[in-house]
C-alpha cells in the first residue's frame, strides 16, 4: 500500500465513522401527536405540557396521558386493551390504536415517516 | 452492401477483459447474500486492474459492458436491480476518473479498489434513494453497507494488485 492508499483508508474508516454517528443516532424527540377518531377530525396534541385528555370514541372515552414528551393510552373502554399495552409512544412515527373504540394515535416529530416499508 | 469494423488490439482486449469480469460475476451469483446489497463485487477486480495496466477508458469499456452483457446473462436487464447496478458502476467510473487525474499515480490498486467500492455502493444507494425508496430509513443501511464495501474493497484490491503484477510482468 502507497501512502495514498493509506490516505484513502483512513478517510474511508473516518467516513464510516461519520455515517454510524449521523444515521443511528436516537431518532427525535416527539412533538406532537395525531389522533384520529372514528367520524372526527384528526386532533392534534402537543407533547410539551404533560396532562390528561379524553377522546369519546365509538364504545366509550378513552383516556390519553401526555407526559414528558410521551403518550399513552391510559384507559379505553375496550376487551382486549392492546392499546394501554403498547405502552408509551415517544419517537417520531410510533403508533398505536385502539381498534373497537376506533381511536389511534400517532406522534409525529420533525417529518412524517412511514410506519412500515414493503416491496 | 457489406459493412467492415475494424476489429483493433484494444477492442480483442476488452473483449477479453469483460468477458473475465462476466465469468466471476456469474460466479459471484452463486453465492447467498446475507442481506441484499451485500456482494463482494469480484468484477471489480478486473476493472481496477484494467485501469491500472490500460487506463481508464478501457476500464470504463469493461465496467459498463458487464453490466449490460451481466443483466442480459441474469435476466435482470432494464429491471430495478440494473438500474442499481448501472449507477454503482458510472458512480465508480467517476470516481476512478478524477482519482486517476488528481493523484497522478500516488494511489495503487487497493486505493482505486477502495475509491471504487464505496463509490459503487453510495452511487447505488443514492440511486435506490432516488428511484425506489424515497424514505430517509435507507440510510440507516448505508453505514453497515459501506462497511461492507470497505472491506471488499480492501480485498478486491489486494487481489487486483497481485494480477496486475502478474499481467505486467509479461
Amino acid at each position: 500500500m502507497t501512502t495514498a492508499d493509506k490516505t484513502v483508508l483512513i478517510l474511508a474508516l473516518a467516513l464510516i465513522a461519520a455515517l454510524y454517528a449521523h444515521s443511528w443516532a436516537p431518532a427525535p424527540a416527539a412533538e406532537s401527536a395525531r389522533v384520529s377518531s372514528a367520524g372526527k377530525p384528526d386532533l392534534w396534541l402537543a407533547l410539551g405540557a404533560d396532562r390528561e385528555v379524553v377522546i369519546e370514541g365509538v364504545l366509550g372515552p378513552t383516556d390519553l396521558e401526555i407526559r414528558d414528551g410521551r403518550i399513552r393510552f391510559r384507559r379505553a373502554p375496550c376487551l382486549g386493551k392492546h392499546c394501554i399495552h403498547s405502552g408509551w409512544l415517544a419517537s417520531d412515527g410510533d403508533f398505536a390504536a385502539c381498534l373497537p373504540n376506533a381511536v389511534a394515535v400517532q406522534v409525529v416529530g420533525k417529518g412524517t415517516g412511514f410506519d412500515a416499508i414493503t416491496f | 452492401m457489406s459493412v467492415e469494423f475494424e476489429v483493433t488490439r484494444e477492442d480483442i482486449r476488452i473483449a477479453w477483459l469483460t468477458a473475465l469480469a462476466l465469468g466471476m460475476y456469474v460466479l459471484e451469483m452463486a453465492f447467498p447474500s446475507p442481506l441484499p446489497g451485500f456482494k463482494p463485487g469480484l468484477a471489480n477486480i478486473v476493472t481496477v486492474a484494467a485501469l491500472v495496466c490500460f487506463g481508464w477508458a478501457t476500464a470504463a469499456w469493461i465496467a459498463l459492458l458487464r453490466v449490460l452483457a451481466g443483466s442480459l446473462l441474469a435476466g435482470t436487464f432494464l429491471s430495478p436491480g440494473f438500474a442499481l447496478s448501472l449507477s454503482g458502476a458510472l458512480a465508480s467510473l467517476m470516481v476512478l476518473g478524477l482519482a486517476v487525474s488528481v493523484s497522478r499515480k500516488a494511489l495503487s490498486e487497493v486505493g482505486y479498489s477502495l475509491l471504487a467500492a464505496l463509490a459503487h455502493m453510495g452511487g447505488q444507494i443514492g440511486a435506490a434513494y432516488c428511484l425506489f425508496i424515497p424514505h430517509a430509513g435507507l440510510f440507516k443501511l448505508l453505514p453497515v453497507l459501506m462497511s461492507a464495501a470497505l472491506v471488499f474493497g480492501l480485498l478486491n484490491g489486494i487481489i487486483a494488485r497481485s494480477m496486475t503484477q502478474v499481467l505486467l510482468a509479461k
